[in-house]
């Protein structure tokens, strides 16, 4: 199925485009440290490669490739076929393997967050690379005196199968004995994070609204909804922001989701009407052309178990030219289950170390 | 719809009561950088035409046009046409700053070059809307008149800036400087849109020493710091110019533009301009 959809992808972009141009190349790399992780201290690197063009006057195409610095295999994280201008009554439409319209954080890749790491409880939802899938989404300006969007997406893996498919069908195409090994990994680590069986088909909806307050002030609202085999998803988000000049600003976001379960949850039997409630909210202010400081305040809790937690962090970035490289810093609490009900709390520090080559940059204030 | 606020203006110029023109890019905004709101797609979705700047400048609008999903907006560059300065030549790369490949995209601080913009408005409105021609054909007739009027009072009346040397913060000036004879001896960015170094600023402290220059110069988006501690140094003059239409209050409209400017550059160095 990936393939085919890559292979797609490819394929119309350089075929039936319009054009001999080359598409933009991009590439994004970071360097992530923190001091939990004992040797080295070097916990992540990695590159992400963006693939962007124009397929013809009405559509473009996106690819993101990501390769961390370790042995694992070059991951798709999307590549999709975007109609922008092609289509009736103000019609969008997204073809593909893509982050779906679900949420305000889900659509960001992670070298935008301005504290580093997604945030836990979103994870605990999302997946730590967030929800990709492949499927199509439609989306329609509704015609109301401010900017309203509605989105409507059909995908072929849900929020808790998302790395299954690709993987098992891989599976089945080759047969060789290493990527077997890489990919019970990879999938065991994902049975880690969700605790499910896969779970096929889902559809998302979002309803997203953007206020122009003034030249300054903007506000953005936004209502999501998911619904995959036996699980549903309800989500509100909310962003303000404050922006006087260039390099002055200040963004207050905010996001939660309520993900209702079935009978097991982190590989934990757990009430078949539980809810797993997740949130963050985050202040950010760029107080000149260089720098910007903020706090986050992440947090879950599933309802009927009366078990919860909440993790404050601070963090603080420094891009010194323009969007070309940006250095963050992030020091929070890192809570951890010990047992059943008790959470051990270390106080973690992680530096990033980000830069980008081309036009696809690491971060917008 | 228009990119920046020097096309709009011409734009009501030639569309007069027949067009409702709004610029993306506010006058006192950086239009290199501009964040893309979805209210401003939503602005573009109603447009019959947009106008970009071009160059690279306004690379941001692309992104404004498709999510408009305006299938019918007349995308129009009004660079095409401009006889370009600084067009780069040989291997370019990001070690050289924020350098535009197709040359300095601040074409329309030369006024010569606002009469061939508001000559590609005028043609872009008379084919969108042959029923008022006559009136738009008027209304550029009008305009080059008024702006050949200004262009030759300016260049009598601020003559005594020609051959001036003056710093500017970035390079947004060289159609203004060659139009009105200013000579451009410095930058106090070290290369386009890279903040001022303190070595940087150290070596302009000792240009303006060394060879009596008396004016900075910048644009009216950036910050005051760097131009201020060398004036704290020397006896050199910080003054703040307009780069758009409504970047200051005074320069309300595209003729207003250079009048401000060349008003201030006057006081600035002490010369007579009556």
């Amino acid at each position: 199925m990936l393939k085919k959809l890559v292979g797609g992808i490819l394929f119309t972009t350089f075929t039936f485009s319009q054009t001999t141009v080359n598409p933009q190349f991009s590439v994004i790399g970071d360097l992530v440290m923190d001091h939990l992780h004992k040797d080295p201290s070097l916990l992540t690197s990695g590159i992400e490669i963006a693939v962007q063009g124009y397929v013809n006057p009405f559509a473009r195409a996106d690819i993101y490739l990501h390769k961390h610095n370790d042995d694992s295999p070059i991951e798709l994280e999307e590549a999709v076929m975007t109609i922008e201008r092609g289509l009736p009554f103000g019609l969008g439409l997204r073809a593909g393997k893509f982050r779906p319209d679900l949420g305000k954080i889900n659509q960001s890749h992670a070298h935008l967050f301005p504290f580093i790491e997604v945030p836990a409880g979103m994870a605990k939802i999302l997946g730590e690379e967030f929800w990709s899938a492949t499927g199509v989404e439609t989306n329609v300006f509704l015609p109301l005196p401010w900017y309203s969007n509605f989105s409507l997406g059909y995908f072929d893996s849900g929020i808790s199968s998302h790395d299954y498919s690709d993987y098992e069908k891989d599976e089945d195409d080759h047969d060789h004995e290493n990527d077997h090994k890489d990919k019970d990994d990879h999938n065991h680590d994902d049975e880690k994070d969700h605790g499910r069986e896969k779970q096929t088909n889902a559809f998302s909806i979002r309803w997203s609204h953007f206020f122009e307050l003034n030249n300054v002030n903007h506000l953005e609202l936004g209502l999501s909804g998911y619904s995959g085999k036996d699980e549903q998803i309800l989500g509100a988000d909310f962003k303000y922001k404050w922006r006087p000049n260039k390099y002055r600003s200040l963004t207050l976001q905010a996001e939660v989701l309520q993900h209702s379960l079935e009978d097991e949850y982190m590989e934990k039997a757990v009430h078949p009407d539980e809810k797993l409630t997740v949130a963050y909210a985050m202040v950010n202010f760029q107080f000149n052309k260089a720098y910007n400081f903020g706090v986050l305040i992440d947090y879950w809790s599933l309802d009927l178990a009366d078990d919860e937690g909440m993790n404050p962090s601070i963090f603080f970035g420094f891009s010194p030219v323009e969007e070309s490289a940006v250095l963050r810093l992030k020091i929070g609490q890192l809570e951890r289950e010990n047992d059943e009900k008790n959470h051990k709390k270390n106080l973690k520090t992680t530096i990033q170390i980000i830069w980008s080559l081309g036009p696809h940059k690491p971060h917008r204030y | 719809m228009t990119s920046t606020t020097d096309i709009a203006d011409i734009a009501k110029i030639i569309g007069g009561d027949h067009v409702t023109v709004t610029s993306i890019a506010r006058g006192n905004q950086d239009p290199h950088y501009v964040e893309i709101l979805p209210s401003y797609m939503l602005k573009v979705r109603k447009a019959d035409i947009y106008f970009m700047v071009g160059m690279e400048l306004d690379l941001w609008a692309q992104q404004i046009i498709d999510g408009s999903r305006n299938r019918k907006v007349l995308i129009v560059d009004c660079s095409v046409g401009i006889n370009k300065m600084e067009v780069p030549t040989g291997q370019i790369d990001a070690s050289m700053g924020d350098i535009h490949r197709f040359g300095n995209p601040h074409y329309w601080l030369d006024p010569e070059n606002g009469k061939l913009i508001a000559r590609m408005v005028a043609e872009k409105l008379i084919n969108h809307d042959s029923k008022n021609a006559d009136q738009y054909q008027a209304n550029l007739t009008q305009f080059e008149k008024d702006l050949d009027s200004a262009i030759s009072i300016w260049t009598k009346r601020f003559s005594n800036l020609k051959d001036k040397d003056i710093i500017f913060y970035h390079n947004s000036w060289p159609y203004f400087s060659k139009r009105f004879g200013l000579k451009t001896v410095d930058f106090l960015e070290p290369k386009p849109m890279i903040t001022p170094s303190p070595s940087k600023l150290n070596q302009v402290i000792q240009k303006i020493k060394s060879d009596g220059i008396e004016v900075i110069a910048s644009e009216s988006y950036f910050s005051d710091r760097a131009p201020k501690f060398i004036a704290s140094k020397t006896k050199v003059k910080t003054v703040k110019l307009a780069q758009s239409v409504g970047a200051i209050e005074s320069a309300d409209s595209y003729i207003n533009l250079f009048e401000t400017n060349l008003t201030i550059l006057a006081k600035a160095y002490g010369v007579s301009y009556d």
